[in-house]
């Protein structure tokens, strides 16, 4: 068995979502989040989700769709999007690789990891390889201090890591 | 009402009154940049801090409501140091360009700086900048630069609860969030200058007033805007005989703090005059310029004899005009008056209740003619009553109605004698056998009546421009020549003729000048609003 | 001390509801149901229970804030936004037994009469948002949450919210911005939640720890969670999450008030590689730094406040020897200018310039005048001069590495160069525009 556990995002390109709309099992989503506020608006994190799941980003067509959704302004929709870390706005990799770069991790050889990665994969934080594979991002602390350093790919993460785990992990994501 | 002692003077405010109203009230000027009047509350810019005896925090005025026997200090040295260190955290991003920015001058960073800041600087740092966001039109009216901005989210909820269109957001966050709308969209809702208006530093500036003047050199004016029925008090800024622009001036009756993008860039019109010289057709060809004592003299003899003249009078001219109008022309000559009214685009105006005020027409001052009891016709009435023929044409106003601008008009006229009173050539002044130039609205003193029912008053900012001469001023020299007694004492000014005409007109009685000074406009009397 | 909220660690299946009723769980459910809610509150009040989440305020005591005589509806919060650095104690309750949570969760709710509950899980916590869907999911299942749970006529849901990504999200009134679909810009206050909160209505935010208090406080009674600790007023047992240059990192369920030593020599196994301990933050970054000869306090509330600093939420962090303090507050510094959300002036561009000087410290270009510019910084964001307490969170670091510390930052100073010339910083804003752009 191999490290690695994380499945691929799904990307849709740029030019497929300038214009979205949401297929029906979308909609039975939504209608179900809805049901959990007493508000539409507060349906706005919840839906973000729903299609950063589905997209793996939020464009501003998607930002625009949703604000139509749930009755917003697509400038409120783009003021909380972008005040959130964890929403993409622009495509990312199939896979994540946030890399804690806070104290607690920093103690335990954070830095170490990052070059590593970086001497690795060619790219620097906040850039994607060119095969669309990896995107690199420096995260702040990930709440899992006791097992620094950590690396969350995608949804998971990947605690007490050192450059061999790293390399063993990298190989399994394809 | 509860009293309040702020540095030992103590005054009542109404229950609810935050510290920064209560003080004003008091006649100290608490600092604010995010707190705006009207709008809400949100405590951000840290810049109003007072402190509270009892409290053992300092509080932001701006949010704090006044308490029955508080007891604030405004000036303490605790307030002092707070504000010398809010200032200082804004200017150290602050790109302190004052030199090149056209909020200089009305910038309330300089302002405050030199007031509450401190004299030297920590700072050896890079500040903070937003390439590509440093001039940039973010509309078709405001300019935004980015570097300038303190934060303070006025222009926001701005979009958000006056004109209720959200366009604009604070994107990303912390240090290095920014104003944007969405995805590059124009921010172009109808009174996206307010934006401007409610910024404190020149982060956003109107473009049409960029670079024009310096703001101390300008002179303004309170006036009133003329664009529609609502009347949105305005200050009128002018500079050497030029105007350079209208702003929002505050009455909370009508426009609240705003005003709406169409009114604002009328200001420029009042440059254009073309018509400067009283003018007469003596032959075939073009009409020439002529003394006013001929072209008055035209008037008398070609236009108002048999019964008088037909009158096309207008909705853009003070009660006062309106008022000399019907005495000379209606009551007296027994002449047919109509007042043309084009209803216009349908505009909106927020007031300081939150409560949208929306206009009846295009004009300023209909509900000025109907309480005169002058006939109001539409365009279609209009063009019969010109296309009837029958005795000389006087138009007291070429720019009365869009249609008797337009080369139909000159056409419906022509063989007709022609007399009329304008700043600007159209079509028909063109035809005409005798024009008039007339004082534009920052050359005249008046009154108006808005379609909400106040009456306001307008200032005159600058002297008549060429020979030309306010309506009502060639109204009582064309009465003198008539021989038409208007009972009015010498000098005639527009204020005499207002008695007069609260006298006579039953919806304007008991109004005085005074009055215009402390309220917002005087509201008409009711049970009278219909007549005509 | 036999854990109590980690009782059921390392065990198999410990999330399954199976294995919490056979625990015992959802026993104090059941009795807090029969109880009237008063007594609930009396109860946990009497236990002394402070809030877990970092600000130590007795949670039976919020409680009773919210006003009971409301026909509006009333919401209780879970606070499992988890962010601040060196915390990770309540991931591991959500590993362990969610139920005990929920557990928590239900009879608080009843407590202060709300019928809906949301928890705010931080976004990256994927992981532990399912694990606590599918306990909730399970515990539906048997009619422990919906509508007349076990047939008294209580009806309670409880719906996971995830953030995405913010740390001021933790703020309770940020947290609740962000649940009503706003960036979570902290509220001014008054009004406190309590009385004008989620949805304008009132509402009561705690933390993970101190809900999966309330259902052990239930069954064994004030008294005897009193008993654990020092006294009444830092009492029961607390979760220290020990990390940074420790052999045995990790999360240790300790009475309340054991010592740092303790805590960090015994249980986490002492310094790593035998090297010496040089500081330690006792309670999530934003607490004081406390130099090693403090190590022998007692970690509670009290005494860690008597000792100058905090014991937030109990999440250590320990230095040794070779940290280089300018770098670690450096370290923290980006955290904060990343986090501020940037409404108060002082927060927004003091969190930012305190990181420039400490950068240009670092970098060897700093100035005599940086350690006084930075006590001035640190002086005039905290302490009420902002919003929410994120001011204080980097202020109280800026200040106390000072204060025990100064004399490395005073050494960079003294080795430093003169400044190179100014560069213009790019920031990666975008600036294509539509039609209008110029
Ligand atoms: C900047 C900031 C971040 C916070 N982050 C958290 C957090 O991640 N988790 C948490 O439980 N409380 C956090 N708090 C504390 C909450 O505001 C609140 O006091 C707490 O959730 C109340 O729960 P308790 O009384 O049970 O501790 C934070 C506070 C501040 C000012
Ligand atoms: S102190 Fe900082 S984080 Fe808190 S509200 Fe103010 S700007 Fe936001
Ligand atoms: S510091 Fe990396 S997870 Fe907390
Ligand atoms: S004016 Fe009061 S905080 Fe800004």
């Amino acid at each position: 068995m191999t490290l690695a556990r994380t499945r691929p995002l799904t990307v849709a390109p740029p030019d497929t979502l300038a214009d979205v709309s949401f297929d029906e099992a979308m909609e039975a989503r939504i209608e179900e989040i809805l049901a959990k506020y007493p508000t539409r608006q507060a349906a706005l994190l919840p839906l973000l989700w729903l299609c950063q799941d589905r997209w793996g980003w939020i464009s501003p067509g998607v930002m625009r769709a949703v604000a139509a959704r749930l009755d917003l302004a697509p400038a409120h929709v783009a003021g909380v999007v972008t005040f959130y870390t964890m929403y993409q706005t622009t495509p990312p990799g199939k896979y994540l690789l946030q890399v804690c770069t806070t104290l607690s991790c920093q103690l335990c050889g954070t830095s170490g990891l990052a070059e590593h990665l970086r001497e690795k994969l060619g790219i620097g934080f906040g850039e994607t390889t060119p095969d669309g594979r990896f995107t690199l991002l420096d995260v702040q602390c990930l709440g899992a201090c006791g097992e620094a350093p950590v690396i969350q790919v995608n949804n998971d993460y990947y605690t007490g890591m050192t450059p061999e785990k790293l390399d063993e992990l990298l190989d399994g994501l394809q | 009402m509860v009293t309040v002692t702020i540095d030992g003077r103590e005054v009542q405010v109404a229950e609810g009154t935050n510290l920064v109203e209560a003080a004003r009230k008091a006649g100290i000027d608490i600092p604010t940049y995010c707190y705006h009047p009207g709008l809400s509350v949100v405590g951000q810019c840290r810049i109003c801090f007072v402190e509270v005896e009892g409290a053992p925090r300092l509080v932001t005025a701006c949010s704090t409501p006044v308490n029955d026997g508080m007891v604030v200090h405004t000036a303490s040295d605790r307030v002092r140091e707070a504000r010398a260190a809010v200032m200082e955290f804004l200017l150290e991003n602050h790109p302190l360009d004052c030199p090149v920015c056209d909020q200089a001058g009305e910038c309330m960073l300089q302002d405050y700086s030199f007031e509450h800041g401190l004299d030297t600087t920590h700072m050896v740092d890079e500040r903070r900048r937003y390439p590509g966001m440093e001039r940039r039109l973010i509309g078709p009216h405001v300019v935004q630069n980015q570097n300038r901005c303190i934060h303070c989210t006025r222009c926001i909820r701005f979009t958000r609860e006056i004109s209720e269109t959200s366009d604009l957001a604070m994107m990303k966050r912390g240090n290095h969030a920014y104003i944007d709308t969405f995805d590059g969209e124009p921010l172009d809702n109808p009174w996206s200058a307010c934006v401007a208006d409610v910024c404190p530093v020149g982060a956003l500036t109107v473009k049409e007033f960029r670079f024009r003047a310096r703001v101390w050199h300008l002179e303004e004016t309170p006036s009133v805007c003329y664009g529609c029925s609502i009347g949105c008090a305005i200050e009128v800024g002018h500079h050497k005989g030029v105007v350079h622009r209208f702003r929002p001036r505050h009455n909370p009756e009508i426009n609240g703090w705003w005003m709406c993008d169409h009114g604002r860039f009328l200001a420029e019109e009042l440059n254009g005059r073309d018509v400067d010289r009283p003018l007469l057709r003596t032959g075939a060809g073009e009409a020439a310029a002529t003394s006013w004592d001929a072209a008055l003299q035209w008037f008398v003899e070609k236009a108002c004899r048999d019964g008088g003249p037909r009158v096309v009078a207008s909705a853009n001219l003070t009660n006062e005009a309106l008022f000399l109008v019907k005495r000379i022309f209606q009551d007296e000559l027994g002449a047919r008056v109509v007042v043309p009214v084009d209803p216009g685009e349908p505009r909106k105006i927020k007031n300081a209740h939150g409560q949208w005020v929306e206009s009846a027409d295009a004009h300023p001052n209909a509900s000025g003619a109907r309480l005169m009891g002058l006939h109001l016709v539409d365009g279609r009435e209009l063009e019969a009553f010109l296309g009837e023929g029958g005795g000389p044409v006087l138009v007291v106003d070429a720019g009365a109605h869009p249609w008797l601008g337009t080369e139909e008009a000159a056409r419906t006229v022509s063989g007709q004698t022609v007399g009329a009173i304008a700043m600007v050539h159209t079509p028909l002044t063109r035809q005409a056998a005798a024009v008039l130039p007339s004082a534009s609205w920052i050359e005249t003193e008046g009154t108006v009546t808005s379609s909400t029912g106040r009456v306001q008053l307008i200032r005159r900012g600058l002297w008549p421009g060429g020979e030309s001469r306010p309506v009502w001023e060639i109204l009582t020299l064309l009465a003198r020549r008539l021989e038409v007694d208007l009972g009015l004492p010498t000098p005639v000014t527009p204020r005499r003729i207002f008695e007069e005409l609260t006298a006579r007109v039953p919806g304007f009685a008991g109004m005085t000048y005074r009055r215009f000074t402390t309220e917002p406009g005087i509201p008409v009397i009711e049970e009278v609003a219909d007549v005509g | 001390m036999k854990p109590i909220l980690l009782r059921a660690r390392g065990e198999e299946n410990s999330r399954s509801i199976n294995t919490y009723l056979r625990l015992g769980g959802y026993a104090a459910l059941k009795r807090a149901l029969i109880m009237d809610p008063a007594d609930v509150r009396e109860e946990v009040k009497n236990s002394g229970l402070r809030g877990r989440g970092g600000a130590g305020f007795p949670a039976g005591v919020k409680w009773g804030f919210v006003p009971q005589s409301t026909t509006r509806p009333r919401y209780l919060i879970c606070n499992a936004d988890e962010s601040e650095p060196g915390t990770f104690k309540d991931r591991e309750i959500i590993h362990t037994e969610p139920h005990m949570l929920l557990e928590g969760i239900i009879i608080a709710s009843y407590a202060i009469g709300a019928n809906t509950a949301y928890i705010y899980i931080r976004g990256e916590f994927w992981t532990e948002a399912e694990i606590l869907e599918r306990a909730i999911a399970e515990a539906c299942r048997k009619k422990y949450l919906g509508k007349d749970i076990l047939r008294t006529g209580f009806d309670i849901d409880i719906h996971v919210h995830r953030g995405a990504g913010a740390y001021i999200c933790g703020e309770e009134t940020a947290l609740i911005e962000s649940i009503e679909g706003k960036r979570g810009q902290p509220r001014l206050k008054p009004p406190f939640p309590a009385v004008v909160g989620l949805f304008g209505c009132p509402t009561v935010v705690n933390n993970v720890e101190t809900l999966a208090c309330v259902p052990h406080i239930i069954e064994h009674g004030a008294e005897w969670f009193a008993g654990i600790g020092r006294d009444v007023r830092n009492s029961g047992p607390k979760l220290y999450g020990v990390s940074g240059h420790v052999e045995k990192p990790g999360v240790y369920e300790l009475p309340m008030g054991t010592t740092f030593r303790e805590i960090i020599y015994e249980h986490a196994g002492g310094i790593r590689g035998g090297k010496k301990l040089k500081a330690f933050i006792p309670g999530g970054s934003s607490c004081p730094v406390l130099p090693a000869d403090r190590v022998d306090i007692p970690a509670d509330f009290d005494s860690v406040a008597e000792a100058g600093s905090m014991l937030g939420s109990g999440g250590i962090i320990v230095m040794d020897e070779t940290v280089d303090m300018v770098w670690a507050l450096e370290n923290l510094l980006t955290f904060y200018a990343h986090e501020s959300c940037g409404q108060c002036t002082p927060c927004r561009e003091g969190s930012d310039w305190a990181l420039d000087i400490v950068r240009r410290i670092r970098a060897g270009h700093g100035q005599p005048r940086d350690l006084e510019a930075l006590e001035r910084i640190s002086r005039h964001a905290s302490q009420g001069m902002t919003i929410c307490p994120l001011g204080d969170a980097f202020c109280g670091p800026i200040a106390s590495f000072l204060k025990h510390f100064r004399h490395e930052f005073e050494d960079y100073i003294a080795r430093a160069e003169p400044l190179p010339p100014k560069k213009l910083p790019v920031l990666p804003v975008r600036s294509d525009r539509g039609p209008f752009g110029i």
